[in-house]
């Protein structure tokens, strides 16, 4: 299975796609027999003792035996561990519900922020953007949010957003962006400075010196989905030169 | 039976068909799908929120709305609603988002025959653009017996209202299985396995055209 | 389902960008987004695209009596859908205060500014005329919804053919597309709504307002407005104050915009006739952009149908013959009706046990059976244990049944037991049902 899931990776593959276990993987007489595990990421899934493909994509690979399936699609569906940029929607008794684009509405409990006591609550007010990461992301449970880590500090976490836009692109471009060398990225932090937070439910949020730049950039990323590395880097080049 | 299957081989084709995917901007997926004049658009949101009339525990509510190109819906679209549902449920992995909604809407544009199996394709295209859970692929194939005995795959409507029998199959792509049918007019047993094969045939054609427009679709993140 | 709620940061920042004469999308104030008029295969039915936002147009007719009142016109009705396509906060079937407002508005723009004529519509003064039907469906929302609504509803009627239809005495004879050319509506003017924000008080105003720009704005204007400059009707919402030259300055820019779309209109409908005279396909099937990667065509393709008849007929030939089933219902005793043969009843009655042996589940197998084709007899009869396990019987009448037990008080030993069976089996059953 894992050779022929190595032959594939890179193809384009579809729901119903399957891997069977094929015999015919050599084993070695000498050499103590490891039984070869595979770490099935997100689009794969285990049915028996096939390997099936559910969601369309391209399969991707990473070593040691890691795969998943990178698909473009909008709707995000909350893992435990991403960072998500939400929309704070209601402020009620101990906890904030949190909007980040999924199936419910997280809680955030207004004690998990740096520095914040019974006494010293932090000021959110509704509409707010928050920076926070799941703990709790189970799909039978509400899930939960924080905005520091398991040390207590920020980490970059919590409230922000005066100044700059926020803007929405496909869950690939997001993980295209946060890759990390990711070529796109690069490519815009020659473009101009600016500041840009990236949550993993397909949420931006970029604030640079002017409304004007801050205008282009937003653009130039939504563009950024359905181009190759050329185009791409064609178009940040017109731009550079002072097209827009 | 020489006789009949030259004569087949002259009725048996597929007009042609286009599909587009991720046109709109405001589902969660989408695509409008053309079988030579029918066609149909088809969004989906979801996983998202549920109403709690509709929730159910371990599985997401799947809705299916179909609107006619005039006017409101009516009982025709509801049986049409119940046939994409039931094919939809049968291929996705719903247990996997439970206490969400999924929905469905699926817009007519213009029927020119074979209209249920153009919503099916449609609908199988906008859910695996929307990247929900699916243990396979499905696709739509209508059949028309003519009044001589010869099978029409894929018929216009004129061809539809001198057929005497009309089918429809949904068939997935794993095992080429039917998953739905939906027939209409009488028919014999011989006919109806022979539809069924037809179909067979067709659906590898569509699953085909599928696999070319998702690897077309990600030629450019390769 | 909710609409994702709008952030502070997006409010704030749109606001200032618009201080600064600055639009998301990179339009000056203005600008119109880019309209695209497609038309379909039918005579009557439309495409609009206005940036992201998509419409559909369809016109339909039919013969009714007229009104009472007005016995020599005919009727125009006007349908806006806000189908849940177009957005997550829109509902099926839930009439919201949207759809009444834009509704209204298109039966302003359209109906009550007598741009058709609808004295042509009447057939036989009193009796028969025609009602036109024009169903708006939203398929995609991003803002000004009115525009594209009315420039899709204006070129479907314009589009739109009737069929021709003659009278000899009483009898009024309808002719189809083929018999006799299709007669266009006689429309004498073309209105088309023009929308306007406006921002912090009416300071600022902008021309096609896209979606987000539509949530922070303070107030709206709507100009229906033709190319003779004539206003058909004219809208303020949202309860802003507005001045009188501002309300002069946006009938001017309407005035440009709507000659502008009107030129683009009569550009669309020319095309589309061109093409129809040619004789070439034409239609929504022609206008999916193939240079897109998302889209894909696939020519028109014959199929190999070498043995499709023989595995046909194979697997028709491996299929048993479905057994013979009992034609006539079985009544074992008064009271009790059954329909089919199958496992023994346990509602009541023990003598009886194991009459008759045929079983039910044959006949139902059978249809399944035909399908599979491939069902081993082996298979068959693991089916048929199961389902006596099981106790697979749906019966009629329950209820009746039930009284079957009451009947019996004399075995209290037994009595009980059954009840609670039976009333086991009346929830397997209705489980089923």
């Amino acid at each position: 299975m894992l050779s022929t899931l190595k032959r594939r990776v890179g193809e384009v593959l579809l729901p119903g796609d399957e891997f069977s276990y094929d015999g015919d993987d050599t084993i070695s007489l000498t050499e103590p027999v490891r039984p070869e595990k595979v770490l099935c990421g997100p689009g794969l899934r285990r049915s028996g003792d096939r390997l099936l493909v559910c969601k369309s994509g391209v399969l991707r690979h990473k070593q040691p035996n890691v795969f998943w399936m990178d698909c473009q699609q909008k709707r995000y569906v909350h893992a435990k561990g991403e960072t998500v940029i939400g929309i704070v929607t209601v402020k009620s008794g101990d906890v904030f519900k949190v909007d980040f684009g999924g199936s419910e509405q997280a809680s955030l409990s207004y004690l998990a922020f740096e520095g914040a006591t019974k006494r010293n609550r932090p000021n959110v007010q509704v509409g707010d953007l928050v920076f926070a990461q799941f703990i709790v992301a189970n799909k039978d449970m509400e899930p939960e949010l924080a905005c520091i880590g398991s040390s207590g500090r920020a980490n970059g976490m919590g409230v922000f957003g005066g100044g700059g836009l926020l803007f929405r692109v496909s869950l690939g471009l997001v993980r295209r962006l946060l890759s990390p060398h990711s070529e796109v990225r690069s490519d815009l932090e020659q473009l101009f400075p600016c500041e840009l937070v990236i949550g993993m439910n397909g949420r931006l949020w970029v604030r640079s010196s002017s409304v004007h730049q801050t205008l282009v950039i937003a653009n130039l990323l939504q563009s950024c989905e359905s181009m190759t590395p050329l185009q791409r880097r064609e178009l940040f080049t017109r731009v550079q030169q002072g097209a827009l | 039976m020489a006789v009949m299957e030259a004569r087949c081989s002259s009725s048996v084709m597929l007009r042609e068909f286009a599909c587009e995917q991720n046109f709109l901007s405001q589902p969660d997926g989408s695509a409008s799908f053309v079988h030579g004049d029918t066609s149909v658009y088809a969004g989906v949101y979801g996983p998202a929120e549920v109403k709690v009339s509709k929730e159910i525990y371990d599985r997401a509510t799947l809705e299916v709305l179909i609107q006619p190109k005039v006017g409101l819906p009516g009982v025709r679209e509801r049986s049409q609603e119940q046939c994409v549902r039931e094919t939809c449920e049968a291929s996705l992995l719903l247990s996997l988002h439970p206490r969400s909604s999924l929905t469905l809407i699926l817009q007519v544009l213009h029927d020119d025959g074979s209209l249920l199996s153009c919503l099916l394709n449609a609908a199988c295209m906008s859910l695996m653009d929307a990247g929900l859970p699916m243990s396979c692929l499905f696709c739509g194939v209508t059949c028309a017996i003519d009044a001589d005995g010869q099978i029409i795959t894929d018929p216009t409507a004129a061809q539809e209202k001198e057929s005497r029998a009309l089918m429809t199959f949904a068939i997935d792509s794993k095992k080429h299985n039917v998953l739905m049918t939906s027939t209409k007019g009488s028919f014999s047993v011989n006919e109806l396995q022979q539809c069924i094969a037809v179909s067979q045939k067709a659906s590898e054609k569509l699953f085909q055209f599928y696999r070319d427009s998702v690897r077309r679709r990600y030629s450019k993140t390769l | 389902m909710k609409d994702t709620p709008l952030s502070n940061c997006e409010r704030d920042f749109l606001l200032k960008a618009i201080q600064e004469k600055k639009r998301l999308d990179g339009r000056q104030t203005y600008d119109y987004r880019k309209i695209k008029i497609t038309f379909g295969t039918d005579y009557g039915s439309c495409f609009v695209d206005l940036g992201k936002t998509r419409v559909m147009g369809q016109v339909s007719c039919e013969l009714v009596a007229p009104k009472e009142n007005r016995p020599n016109e005919g009727i125009m009705f006007f349908n806006i859908e806000l189908s849940p396509m177009a957005s997550p906060a829109f509902e099926q079937g839930r009439q919201s205060e949207l759809s009444v407002k834009l509704n209204r508005q298109l039966e302003r723009c359209l109906r009550n500014s007598k741009c058709i004529d609808t004295e042509s519509l009447c057939v036989v003064s009193g009796e028969k005329v025609w009602k036109i039907r024009v169903d708006v469906h939203l398929l995609n929302h991003d803002g000004n919804l009115m525009d594209a609504a009315s420039i899709a509803a204006i070129s479907a009627l314009c589009h739109f053919r009737r069929p021709d239809v003659s009278i000899q005495g009483d009898e009024v004879t309808v002719y189809s597309q083929e018999e006799r050319d299709p007669i266009p509506l006689s429309i004498y003017h073309m209105p088309i709504s023009v929308s306007f924000s406006f921002f912090q008080q009416g300071t600022y105003l902008l021309v096609d307002p896209c979606e987000r720009e539509e949530r922070v704005m303070d107030g709206l204007l709507m100009i229906a407005m033709n190319k003779h400059r004539e206003i058909c009707s004219i809208q303020s919402s949202g309860g802003i104050m507005l001045l009188k030259d501002q309300v002069m300055r946006c009938s001017k820019i309407a005035s440009v915009k709507v000659s502008e779309i009107t030129e683009l209109i009569g550009k669309a409908l020319e095309n589309d006739k061109k093409a129809r005279k040619a004789g070439g396909r034409c239609g929504f099937a022609e206008s999916i952009p193939l240079e897109r990667i998302t889209a894909l065509k696939m020519d028109e393709t014959p199929m190999e149908m070498m043995d499709v008849t023989e595995r046909a007929n194979d697997i028709v030939q491996k299929a048993e013959v479905p057994p013979q089933m009992v034609q006539s219902p079985v009544v074992p005793v008064p009271g009790v009706g059954q329909v089919g043969q199958g496992l023994q009843n346990t509602w009541g009655l023990e003598e009886e046990e194991d009459e008759e042996e045929e079983d039910e589940n044959e006949g139902s197998d059978n249809s399944a059976e035909e399908q599979e084709g491939r069902v081993s007899p082996m298979e068959e009869e693991k089916y048929e244990k199961e389902e006596r396990d099981g106790g697979d019987v749906v019966e009629i009448s329950d209820s009746e049944e039930e009284e079957v037990v009451i009947l019996h008080p004399e075995k209290p030993d037994k009595a009980p037991k059954n009840t609670e069976s039976s009333l086991h089996q009346k929830a397997s059953n209705k489980k089923r049902q």
